[in-house]
């Protein structure tokens, strides 16, 4: 692991969203780089069922579920609780985002004596009505906490079942895609009915 | 593979094994020469590549990584630099056939402008934009001869933008996709002219390969079924089946030695247990990429280059271009299911070239696509949106409806940007790592905007239910490293001539995106890898004549 010179801002500068190809593609989220631990990921992905958390200690896992729940929410369609983004992120932080765990646990800790000073009366978050879960992410949700946050929901949905979310590729199902190997033409509705390029004027642009 | 023996000094060695690292040790070893190709990265084949967003796009599957390889970033010289995490300023992939292998395989052909727009716009103040020292019709014969011998896939004359070819594609183009056809209705609505897109990916079995089965993995990913024309799948096999060149892998080299006569002698480089050693050749040849061939010279300094290697012009690292662009988005009434097949099936051509009319310099192409795959498409589908909630999940569902309809524009050539060394920063090997300082032209932003409402029109025009787009910023990390040793018949002005030599030691060559004089519109591999068809063939005529 190494250390890194600005421990306040670069890494906490998303760039997911700074135009160009290259930021929308190449999304340059502030990941540590721990190839090796993806091996890792890959073996504990033989556990069927999750057998607790590794990192997160029960009331932090109940916070983190919750928050996840409120960036991708359940509904007519699963969302982040029934994708079990809470154990991708929890054996994210064990393993392959390991070097992000401090920071991680204390912007969790930030994120949850905020919302106590908020409302010194309210339950933990995660025993709060979902109106006002809302209402308090919305004066956090430009925290790098949220962000990451925000990254780690829709990689536990979205990403490769191997590494712990995703459950039985729910998340895949649920935006409509299908991991196969292979695919044939047509792709989509509006291939199907494409009859073919049809040639410009030779002299329109001479 | 031939495999050199310690003491043995070859004809060339190839620093780089990428798009014309690759190029460079076919050519040179068909020609009779014995080229020794160092990579830095790992030999792996299409068995090793898998479908794993997380693993390529956040663990650095194949890609530069910063744990071991750090670089950093500042926007201006009296900005201080700062380590940078996750995607890297200066991003390539790192293993046999370089960025070839994740590239997205657009294989757009500059047009003659690209090569002399200088003369015919004029200077643009505070900037290098210069023409280049030599033409598309001298390059045109090596365009030819990349979608001939790396396999293209495309239409030839489709588009009345096209440069004049003197021979068709060998491949047709890939099937259209829903995002091609929705780009072509929209297009063709507004007076506009799509055409499809030219692939380095073989739509049809093409030599001893087969043709794509549309998984859709290309962007960001190696190829599993070797259908994409990376150099892993097409230059490197061929050049060792000459029995004249040796791949040598996970092979650091970090340093050009440098006799007292001014001649290099050839290179030290780790190898994979980080032993050093030294490799004699008669001839050396960097194709490290725009921003490692110039670190290699700048750490290559010596008492009689003490600026670095081949830099007395002082351009060496200087004038790095990117390339700026925009996403708009879009979401229609039935699935397109985008997530299938190559990225890339139409592309428009009709804002290629400057409008001074315009008040501001620039131009680029459009091409419809998605961003892949689930994850990333879930992580960026924001735009300016709300991005959590309720809204981002009905963005997600809109997955299968949904496209993007990309710009790809240019970026202007300054002085102020560039790879340097960063004075304090060392990677695990203890070398001097890069600096990138980078801040866009005013003109770049703008055109990327000009061009963005161009897109949003189209998508408008091809009867999107909405339509939204990202903000056209800054950037601070690129995947297109160009301009860094820009080639010039001036040797106070460029640091390559025309035929890749550079200005300074006669048996030194310098070919890969650090070449380009201007930076094209967002897609520069097909033009490295014609300029290191065309390096090589003078390169080799030069060593038969004994002029090296």
């Amino acid at each position: 692991m190494h250390p890194r010179s600005d421990q306040d801002s670069s890494r906490r500068t998303f760039l997911l969203s700074s135009g160009g190809l290259l930021s929308s593609v190449w999304i340059a989220a502030q990941w540590p780089a721990i190839a090796a631990a993806a091996h890792h990921a890959e073996d504990v992905s033989a556990i069927a069922a999750p057998l607790g958390f590794e990192f997160l200690g029960a009331a932090e896992a109940a916070d983190v579920a919750a928050i996840a729940a409120q960036i991708v929410p359940s509904g007519a369609t699963p969302g982040a609780r029934e994708a079990h983004a809470v154990y991708f992120i929890d054996r994210a932080m064990a393993t392959f985002f390991a070097a992000w765990a401090a920071d991680f646990r204390s912007g969790l800790v930030e994120f949850q004596a905020g919302f106590r000073a908020n409302d010194p009366a309210a339950a933990a978050f995660a025993q709060t009505a979902s109106d006002r879960q809302i209402a308090f992410l919305k004066t956090v949700d430009r925290s790098p906490f949220f962000e990451t946050m925000r990254t780690l929901t829709v990689l536990g949905m979205f990403s490769s079942p191997k590494y712990g979310g995703n459950f039985r590729g729910i998340g895949w199902t649920m935006m409509g895609f299908a991991d196969q190997h292979a695919f044939t033409p047509p792709f989509g509705y509006y291939d199907r009915e494409y009859t073919g390029f049809v040639p410009y004027p030779r002299d329109e642009h001479s | 593979m031939r495999k050199f023996k310690p003491n043995e000094t070859v004809d060339f060695v190839v620093v780089g094994s990428g798009a014309a690292g690759g190029v460079m040790a076919r050519e040179l070893s068909l020609a009779g020469f014995t080229v020794l190709v160092f990579e830095q990265g790992p030999r792996l084949g299409s068995a090793d590549f898998e479908h794993d967003e997380l693993k390529y796009f956040f663990l650095n599957g194949i890609t530069v990584d910063p744990a071991v390889s750090p670089q950093s970033f500042r926007k201006t010289s009296d900005a201080e630099a700062k380590r940078t995490a996750g995607m890297q300023p200066a991003q390539y992939a790192r293993l046999v056939g370089g960025s070839s292998n994740h590239f997205t395989a657009n294989f757009w052909r500059f047009h003659e402008i690209d090569f002399n727009e200088r003369s015919v716009l004029g200077a643009i103040p505070g900037t290098g934009f210069a023409d280049w020292p030599i033409s598309y019709q001298e390059l045109e014969p090596y365009y030819t001869k990349v979608e001939w011998e790396v396999g293209v896939s495309g239409l030839g004359g489709a588009s009345p933008f096209d440069p004049p070819r003197s021979k068709p594609y060998p491949m047709p183009p890939l099937p259209v996709k829903s995002s091609g056809v929705l780009l072509e209705r929209g297009g063709r609505k507004l007076g506009l002219h799509p055409f499809p897109a030219p692939m380095a990916i073989a739509s049809q079995p093409f030599r001893d390969r087969p043709g794509c089965i549309h998984c859709g993995f290309c962007m960001g990913f190696g190829c599993e079924a070797r259908a994409k024309s990376s150099a892993l799948y097409t230059m490197i096999p061929e050049a060792e089946a000459t029995g004249r060149c040796e791949i040598r892998s996970s092979s650091y080299v970090y340093h050009v030695a440098i006799n007292a006569a001014g001649r290099a002698t050839g290179v030290h480089y780790f190898d994979a247990d980080k032993r050093q050693h030294f490799q004699k050749a008669s001839a050396v040849v960097l194709s490290a990429n725009g921003a490692e061939t110039a670190r290699l010279l700048l750490n290559s300094s010596s008492a009689r280059f003490p600026e670095g290697l081949a830099n007395s012009s002082g351009l060496v690292g200087k004038y790095l271009m990117y390339n700026q662009g925009a996403q708009a988005y879009a979401a229609f009434e039935h699935e397109l299911n985008e997530y299938k097949s190559v990225q890339v099936t139409r592309v428009i051509h009709d804002f290629y070239r400057a409008d001074p009319r315009r008040g501001f310099y620039g131009g680029g192409g459009i091409d419809g696509r998605i961003n892949p795959q689930p994850a990333i498409w879930a992580m960026t589908t924001g735009g300016n949106l709300p991005r959590w909630g309720a809204e981002l999940k009905t963005r997600i569902e809109a997955f299968p409806r949904s496209m993007v309809c990309a710009g790809h524009t240019t970026s202007l050539p300054l002085a102020s940007n560039g790879v340097s060394i960063d004075p304090t920063l060392k990677d695990a090997w203890g070398i001097p790592a890069i600096r990138i300082t980078y801040k866009d032209h005013p003109d770049d932003l703008a055109f990327a905007r000009f061009l963005q409402d161009r897109q949003v029109e189209i998508m408008e025009a091809a009867g999107a239910q909405k339509v939204w787009r990202d903000d056209v910023d800054e950037l601070e990390a690129g995947v297109h490293l160009l301009g860094t040793c820009r080639m010039g018949n001036d040797p106070a002005a460029s640091v390559v001539d025309k035929y890749h030599r550079s200005h300074d030691v006669r048996n030194l060559f310098l070919c890969d995106g650090s070449s380009f004089v201007t930076s094209g519109r967002g897609q520069p591999t097909m033009t490295i890898q014609a300029l290191a068809f065309r390096a090589a063939d003078h390169i080799g005529q030069f060593a038969k004549r004994n002029e090296i």
